[in-house]
């Protein structure tokens, strides 16, 4: 219970109550405040004898409750609060929650969505299966308490589940399309098991040679099998068709880099940062194509750069290693002892023995 | 001159010649002992001077489950020997090892590799075999049999030991000894790792150790310099181990190759103490900045420039660790430039070798492979514990994938190279856990080819350490290097069309000799000048 809550309760009370009632309330109010919540529930349960047709009585008892964790006994209070009062916000917030607590999640929601409090609302409807509604009040309460773990939680959960269920109805529905073996294979790279991934992304592309995303995806599969060749191929498939996708031109640098095709890889990666400027990995891996075609200059300009961006990550760490090795190339010690020493702060001394 | 570009394409017979029946065995158990996926090593040494190639295999030993605290891995039965196969002049084998002396393993030894060098410069090749335990030293008396000296020689280590090698790191003539260590672990201490699917457990999951290094006294004894020389200010997870001079002060260089972490690189100070240098050489860490879990290394020089390259084998989700001598004793990774890192990625490498295959005045890359877990399949479907070879043939300095005369899957340990059949084309004989070894036998050609020995006088009798040079290539005298294992100690070179070669040695004595014209295609014994 807010302290703004608490006066207006009390003042209510002294309004409404008896004198000895209202001397119990106090009691009751001092007890819960000291977290005795045996006491406070002694003593509320004396004003809601003494002023049966009290709500708010009700609701403290019921709040009281709650704290102690004894949630049935809070539903029922609550229950008899809100048939005096059935307006009584504090008291469907409470009833939400603690219903909630004890798995009733639909009948939560009933009373949950008098109330503003997005983020119970949320997890009461992602509870009982209403998976959109859950993750709009999970966004909302997101974005009034950015960070929350246990927001972050529900939200990633509800989308989860959302996401399987959408792929089930996809499976259920037409399960020789396109999208399915997509879907299909997306769940077989997640289990890295990648003969079958590659299976059906195959399968997705012979039905739908125009899915861009596949191409990557199948890529990715080959690329986490070393298979870069056809990596490069399936990237380059992306690529042609979607020509602006920063990304696809990234992962075909990538692979044009792991085969050590230095002049290729450099382009694609160049095109990459024209199409999405400054993106950290795209900086590091152009430093490193610059470096492998003997262009050091470009190589310590991509790295110095990426290091103006990212002070203190892994790649902002790797990013000095790889000046380190061009500087001891370039004969020049104290520089690549310069920024061997930024790359174990950086490490936090991992690299040491 | 190097023949650049020549196009004979090896390929190997890969079979298992007369004779050779040796099983490596690692008694795989539940309980997950790490030192059961870690063995074993090959060696190929002529050991009784007949001009052909013999090969010694280390065993494991039987692990009883229950473990018992005094385990001797029943190495006195003869299915845990180890074994040497003497070579017959048909390319069959014969087993010798208890003619020669070699049965029975010490009680309580859990093998794992071995290390090849005439310590005593009598002239026949000695035997150290490292295990789980205590390594044992054999000196080779000449007469086909071998006699266990470890107590006098005091080289018995203790704790858990994987490569060795011999060389002379200060150049008095008498060949030294390192031993790479592991771990600190023992049976009692062991635990397994990945919850319900209980597998070994990696490295940093127990304490680093230290290396050993033995200098000999030339009476048969060896002193253990590991503290007074600086090796052991630096603790690790040691697997292989490989020599060579790589800044050209006339002084070897020891490369460790470690599990899990900075791969280490011993700079031979030349006053009987070593730097570790690896951070600052460029050695250490992998392209991006990563640790690397280095398990076998070869220390040669892959592109001609006449100094000595690095290639680590790691595990998956790491590429191979290429390191590129750039002179001044700074290295460079060159893993993109030499094609090797998309060759590597998803499999486990261990025994490695660079030898020219096939004669083309480039060395070739060969590797021995398989996942370190033997149930990797059950947490990661994309990898294997079976693994196919790598052969990859370099191409001016560039790697290209090729047939290696085998697709089978294996969990390849130890490898060693050298010409069996004595017929001026690289051979390879690599270890498999729980099953025979392979013997891949190189089909030959019809490029040239020169192979040299030599015979020191003022350095160690086998040269070792000697940087010899022909018609333009570079190789460091060395049996160690690989995994657990040790190579024939010729250094054979392939010579493309070239019709006669210049041969060039930089002894370690210092002495510097020069052969020009010299016949290609023959098995030259080079004797060391008395002076220069």
């Amino acid at each position: 219970m807010t302290a703004v809550r608490a006066i207006l309760t009390l003042w209510l009370a002294w309004q409404t109550i008896s004198p000895e009632a209202l001397k119990h309330y106090e009691a009751a109010t001092e007890a819960e405040r000291l977290k005795q919540f045996d006491s406070a529930i002694a003593e509320f349960r004396k004003v809601t004898e003494l002023e049966p047709a009290f709500a708010q009585g009700f609701v403290s008892l019921g709040q009281a409750y709650i704290e102690k964790q004894d949630y049935d006994s809070a539903i029922t209070a609550l229950k008899h609060g809100l048939e005096l009062d059935p307006n009584l916000a504090a008291a469907h917030q409470l009833i939400g929650y603690a219903l909630l607590s004890r798995g009733y999640s639909t009948e939560a929601i009933s009373h949950l969505e008098r109330v503003d409090d997005p983020g119970v609302l949320g997890i009461a409807q992602l509870q009982a299966g209403k998976l959109p509604q859950a993750i709009t009040n999970l966004q909302v309460a997101l974005a009034r308490q950015p960070g929350n773990p246990d927001l972050l939680y529900y939200l990633s959960r509800a989308t989860g589940l959302l996401s399987k269920e959408l792929v089930d109805t996809l499976m259920a529905q037409d399960p020789d399309s396109p999208r399915a073996h997509q879907a299909m294979a997306e769940n077989y790279y997640v289990l890295r098991q990648m003969p079958q991934a590659e299976k059906d992304y195959r399968e997705a592309l012979k039905l739908r040679p125009d899915l861009p995303e596949v191409h990557m995806e199948l890529g990715e599969v080959y690329a986490g099998s070393g298979q870069w060749d056809k990596a490069e191929a399936e990237f380059q498939a992306q690529t042609k068709m979607q020509p602006g996708n920063a990304e696809a031109a990234y992962r075909l640098g990538n692979a044009l880099l792991q085969q050590g095709k230095a002049k290729q890889a450099r382009s694609e990666l160049q095109r990459a940062n024209r199409l999405l400027p400054d993106m950290p990995e795209t900086l590091y891996s152009l430093g490193k194509a610059a470096a492998l075609e003997g262009d050091t200059a470009a190589a310590e300009k991509a790295w110095n750069h990426l290091l103006e961006i990212e002070k203190a990550t892994p790649l902002a760490a790797q990013a000095h290693f790889a000046l380190a090795g061009i500087y001891r190339k370039q004969g020049k010690a104290a520089e690549a002892e310069r920024e061997m020493k930024e790359f174990q702060k950086l490490q936090g001394g991992a690299a040491q023995p | 001159m190097v023949c650049a570009g020549f196009a004979a394409v090896p390929t190997f017979d890969v079979k298992l010649p007369r004779g050779l029946d040796f099983t490596l065995q690692n008694s795989p158990t539940a309980q997950k002992y790490l030192i059961e996926t870690m063995p074993g090593g090959v060696a190929l040494l002529d050991y009784n001077n007949d001009g052909l190639l013999d090969i010694f295999f280390v065993n494991g030993g039987r692990i009883t489950t229950p473990i018992s605290k005094l385990d001797s891995f029943d190495r006195h039965d003869p299915k845990y020997w180890n074994r040497l196969y003497r070579q017959n002049k048909d390319g069959s084998f014969t087993d010798v090892t208890q003619a020669a002396g070699l049965a029975n393993a010490g009680d309580g030894n859990y093998g794992q590799g071995v290390a090849v060098g005439d310590y005593d410069n009598d002239g026949y090749p000695d035997l150290y075999v490292t295990s789980y335990g205590k390594n044992i030293l054999y000196h080779n008396n000449g007469d086909g049999t071998f006699t266990d000296v470890t107590a006098k020689a005091g080289v018995a280590a203790g704790g858990w030991s994987v490569s060795a090698g011999f060389f002379d790191y200060d150049n008095d003539g008498k060949l030294d000894l390192f031993v790479t260590r592991y771990m600190e672990w023992d049976m009692q201490h062991s635990k397994d790792c990945g919850g319900a699917f209980h597998t070994y457990c990696p490295p940093g999951e127990f304490p680093r150790t230290t290396n050993i290094l033995y200098h000999n006294r030339g009476d048969g004894t060896f002193e253990d310099v590991s503290v007074k020389s600086g090796i052991a200010s630096k603790k690790g997870h040691g697997l292989g181990v490989a020599f060579a001079d790589y800044d050209g002060d006339g002084f070897t260089d020891i490369y460790v190759a470690n599990d899990g972490m900075q791969q280490y690189l011993w700079h031979n100070n030349g006053n009987g103490t070593f730097t570790e240098v690896g951070l600052e050489a460029g050695v250490g860490l992998s392209l991006d900045g990563g640790p690397l879990s280095g398990m076998g290394v070869v220390f040669q020089d892959y592109d001609n420039d006449g100094r000595p390259d690095v290639i680590v084998t790691t595990l998956p989700r790491q590429t191979y660790g290429v390191f590129h001598n750039e002179g001044k004793g700074a290295f460079n990774d060159g893993g993109l430039q030499t094609g090797i890192t998309m060759m590597s990625g998803v499999t486990s490498g261990w025994g490695v070798g660079l030898e020219d295959f096939d004669n083309d005045g480039w060395k070739d890359l060969f590797i021995t492979q398989g996942h370190v877990l033997d149930n990797v399949e059950k947490i990661d479907p994309s990898l294997h514990y079976l693994e196919p070879t790598l052969l990859a043939l370099n191409r001016n300095g560039r790697f290209e994938r090729a047939d290696a005369g085998t697709d089978a899957l294996v969990a390849g340990r130890g490898a060693a190279f050298g010409d069996l059949n004595n017929d001026g084309w690289m051979d390879v004989v690599t270890s498999v856990i729980g099953e025979h070894p392979q013997v891949f036998m190189n089909r030959g050609g019809s490029a040239h080819w020169l192979t040299i020995t030599l015979r020191g006088t003022r350095s160690n009798r086998d040269g070792l350490g000697a940087r010899v040079q022909v018609n333009g290539q570079v190789r460091f005298a060395t049996t160690a290097g690989s995994y657990e294992s040790a190579n024939d100690k010729r250094l054979h070179f392939g010579l493309g069309d070239a019709k006669t070669a210049k041969v060039e040695i930089v002894w370690p004595s210092g002495i510097r000799q020069t052969l020009s014209d010299v016949h290609v295609d023959q098995f030259l014994e080079v004797r060391e000048p008395e002076r220069q």
